[in-house]
């Protein structure tokens, strides 16, 4: 009876909506290191541990103080009720009774509460055992106050602060990652160690004014000497002691040094990485960036021109020198592999990105970057850059939107040139925004007044306008003529003044960027008024 | 008919090359290694062997004379230099055009005395730009004025005694009569810039003008021919 209730419960927290929402919450505050909710409350613990332990601190000079006692409580709720709720989402105990069920009921066998129970327990006591959730034990523990001795856990509750930022566990790897090294001079420094001490006692114990009286006073004076901090406390009063004073000094350096040299190391190593996670973090606070992959002459160019529009963009190359260019110009810049599936999702092409620009000066790069966003990501805007002509198709079938041929452009506005050139700066200047005219383009949106109306109504005249053309997919304007495909759409060149204009069009326009503008705004404004209410 | 020498044959020259019309152009293509003049040979292009640090070869093939333009597409910037500054000196009227592999070489090209740097790496980010910005009005000029669809731009000089001399700019009505947009104006002998159309309505055309226009080509050639037309009236 008790294990059918249990059983229910089960598949009703399954299926209960308000719990799936309540657990995401909580997951996306303690855990998600993406979410930014866990950001605010890693800072609002941060402050309430400083100023608990202030309190804590404040209490053990002044011994009845009720406002420390007050606060020190609601701190102490706070930390229970923190330890608890990790402990409910670190694992899904309904899970675990769902699957043992539907196991016995495949299998025909009784349904074992106890071992269910069991599992579920080993669950929990990983959670129990894991370092962070020790930490916090030891970090309520100190409020305890029937155990004085509990307070020397205070120190513990300092500790839980690098649970809420990441520079402990930073500091940690570095460690690790040198753990060899750091072995062999932990070895080779306690050779010294004993070697020193047990010299400097067999030659100072009976040294009249000597300090050393035992093997402990021994091992403090190699230790404080070993440190290069020598209080001066115990000096060497025979000849030998000095011999091995001198012996130890030189040693003493050659092993700082070399410790030295491998935190140096480690961290330097370690910084790479960390940079790397900076910029990630900083790229999660974004969406609708542009990923760029390759930074040489187009990329450079490319992140210029987003740089001036504020477009937020992630600069991914291999090469340490273009990366450090990238830096230097305050771009967001990886030293990685673009062709890499995990840069790639690392760098959020499923996340934020709007686009990805593959423009190495390789083709075979840029066709497997291409192939591999487009398997991450199928809604992604790929641009490609083919350097050899015979490479376009491949880009195309690899997923590529548009693919881009630098010599090819060039050699096109090349011959331009030869053939018309005032023609051809002046359309340069208007596709470069170089001149203050700029082509732009106004949507005809529902409900627009523009909506159904003439061409010839517009007045583009008086607004200093010139009209090029429109683009519309409506099948309604196939009549007219002059019309180019361009992709799905078609561009109505020069049309008649009785063109009427149906939402979806988009009017291809030249003028003043001021004056684009303000078309575009006095249209909209007309729309949002003509609006009727509901 | 034009004259070209193009110096260096790669990938660049060749686009260029074939963009431009063979009945209109004499092109010359000039390269140091043997391999790629013998393949500018195989695609049919006319080539010449000459060095290119020597005057006297460069005054054999026409520079100084029949010569009109010269690109300079080598894939190094200190030879594009060199041989601007060698063409230059010999014909003060040539039109130069010249490829930069790296920017801090522009200013020396046009020191040098080119007439337009083409910097491909800097069109193509561009353009790659442009393509993130407005895809709409990069598709049309992709697939219109720089791709196969028959819609052209064209520059057309006013020569003495037309019709449109002394015409006010508002008169023109290109859009009616020849389905042409005008886009712009530029006056000769004040200066290269152009002037866009939609705030010279007033304006009084003189000999010399250039008008940028744009349309398909029967039309430009129909609005060409009036326009030379003395008699023809608006």
């Amino acid at each position: 009876m008790l294990a059918k209730l249990i059983v229910y419960c089960a598949y009703y927290l399954k299926s209960a909506d308000w719990y799936r929402k309540a657990k995401l919450f909580f997951y996306d505050l303690l855990e998600n290191s993406h979410s930014r909710k866990k950001k605010y409350f890693d800072a609002t613990m941060i402050g309430l541990l400083i100023l608990s332990v202030i309190f804590l601190i404040y209490d053990i000079e002044h011994e009845d103080s009720k406002m420390g006692g007050y606060f020190e409580l609601a701190i102490l709720m706070v930390f229970i009720v923190e330890y608890c709720l990790r402990g409910w989402i670190y694992s899904d105990t309904y899970k675990v009774i769902i699957e043992e069920y539907e196991k016995a009921l495949y299998l025909n066998l009784d349904f074992n509460l106890l071992g269910v129970f069991r599992k579920a327990f080993v669950r929990d006591m990983e959670y129990i055992t894991s370092p962070f959730a020790i930490i916090d034990i030891l970090a309520i523990l100190p409020s305890y106050r029937p155990l004085a001795i509990l307070r020397i856990f205070i120190i513990f509750r300092l500790f839980k602060l690098f649970r809420y930022s990441n520079s402990a566990k930073l500091f940690a790897d570095a460690l690790a990652s040198k753990r060899f090294e750091l072995m062999t001079l932990l070895i080779f420094t306690c050779f010294l160690v004993f070697i020193a001490s047990v010299s400097i006692y067999m030659f100072e114990y009976q040294a009249t004014n000597s300090g050393i009286h035992n093997l402990f006073d021994a091992f403090y004076w190699t230790i404080v000497t070993l440190a290069t901090v020598g209080f001066g406390d115990i000096t060497p009063q025979t000849t030998g002691g000095r011999w091995v004073t001198i012996f130890l000094i030189l040693a003493s350096l050659g092993v700082l040094s070399f410790f030295t040299s491998i935190l140096i190391a480690a961290f330097s190593e370690k910084m790479l990485s960390v940079r790397e996670t900076r910029t990630y973090a900083e790229l999660d606070r974004y969406d609708n960036f542009i990923i760029i992959c390759g930074f040489g002459r187009v990329g450079q160019e490319i992140a210029r021109h987003l740089h001036n529009d504020r477009q937020k963009f992630l600069i991914i190359d291999r090469v340490p020198a273009r990366i450090e260019l990238a830096k230097k110009r305050g771009y967001l810049a990886i030293e990685s592999d673009a062709s890499n599936n995990e840069v790639l999702i690392n760098a959020g092409i499923c996340r934020g990105a709007s686009a990805i620009l593959c423009i190495t000066g390789d083709d075979v790069i840029n066709v497997y970057v291409t192939l591999t966003s487009r398997h991450l990501n199928k809604n992604l805007r790929i641009i490609s850059r083919a350097n050899r002509h015979d490479n376009v198709n491949k880009l195309y079938q690899a997923g590529a939107d548009n693919v881009i041929r630098p010599f090819e452009i060039a050699g096109l506005l090349a011959a331009e040139f030869v053939g018309q050139p005032v023609a051809f700066e002046a359309i340069s200047g208007i596709l470069h925004n170089q001149t203050e005219t700029v082509m732009e383009s106004v949507l005809v949106s529902e409900k627009s007044p523009l909506d159904n109306q003439q061409i010839g109504q517009l007045d583009l005249q008086q607004r200093k306008l010139t009209l090029l053309g429109v683009i519309s997919d409506n099948p309604i304007h196939l009549k007219h003529k002059n019309k180019y495909q361009v992709k799905q759409q078609h561009f109505y060149f020069n049309p008649e003044v009785d063109f009427i204009l149906r939402h979806g069009d988009m009017l291809v326009l030249l003028g003043r960027k001021y004056g684009i503008d303000h078309f575009r705004d006095q249209v909209e404004q007309r729309r949002l008024f003509s609006r009727k209410p509901k | 008919m034009k004259n070209i020498a193009v110096f260096g044959y790669n990938r660049l020259s060749f686009e260029a090359i074939s963009r431009l019309d063979k009945e209109l152009y004499q092109i010359t293509v000039i390269d140091h290694d043997p391999i790629k003049a013998a393949l500018a040979r195989e695609n049919g292009f006319e080539t010449a062997n000459i060095d290119f640090r020597s005057d006297d070869d460069l005054k054999l093939i026409g520079i100084g004379a029949h010569i009109d333009t010269l690109f300079c597409f080598f894939d190094t910037d200190s030879e594009n230099v060199f041989l601007t500054l060698s063409a230059r000196a010999l014909d003060k009227e040539l039109n130069i055009v010249a490829i930069v592999d790296s920017p801090e070489s522009a200013e020396k090209l046009i020191a040098a005395g080119a007439n337009k740097i083409i910097d491909p790496y800097e069109i193509c980010g561009r353009k790659i730009h442009d393509m993130l910005k407005r895809p709409d009005i990069n598709d049309i000029f992709d697939h219109t004025v720089f791709g196969r669809h028959d819609l052209h731009l064209a520059e057309v000089t006013i020569p003495e005694n037309s019709y449109l001399e002394n015409a006010h700019v508002a008169q023109l009505h290109l859009s009616s009569q020849y389905n042409l947009i005008l886009i712009g104006i530029v006056n000769k002998q004040v200066s290269e810039q152009l002037h866009f159309v939609v705030e010279e309505f007033d304006r009084r055309l003189s000999v010399g003008d250039i008008l940028v226009i744009l349309g398909p080509s029967r039309e430009i050639r129909a609005f060409k021919k009036d326009v030379e037309n003395e008699f023809c009236k608006i």
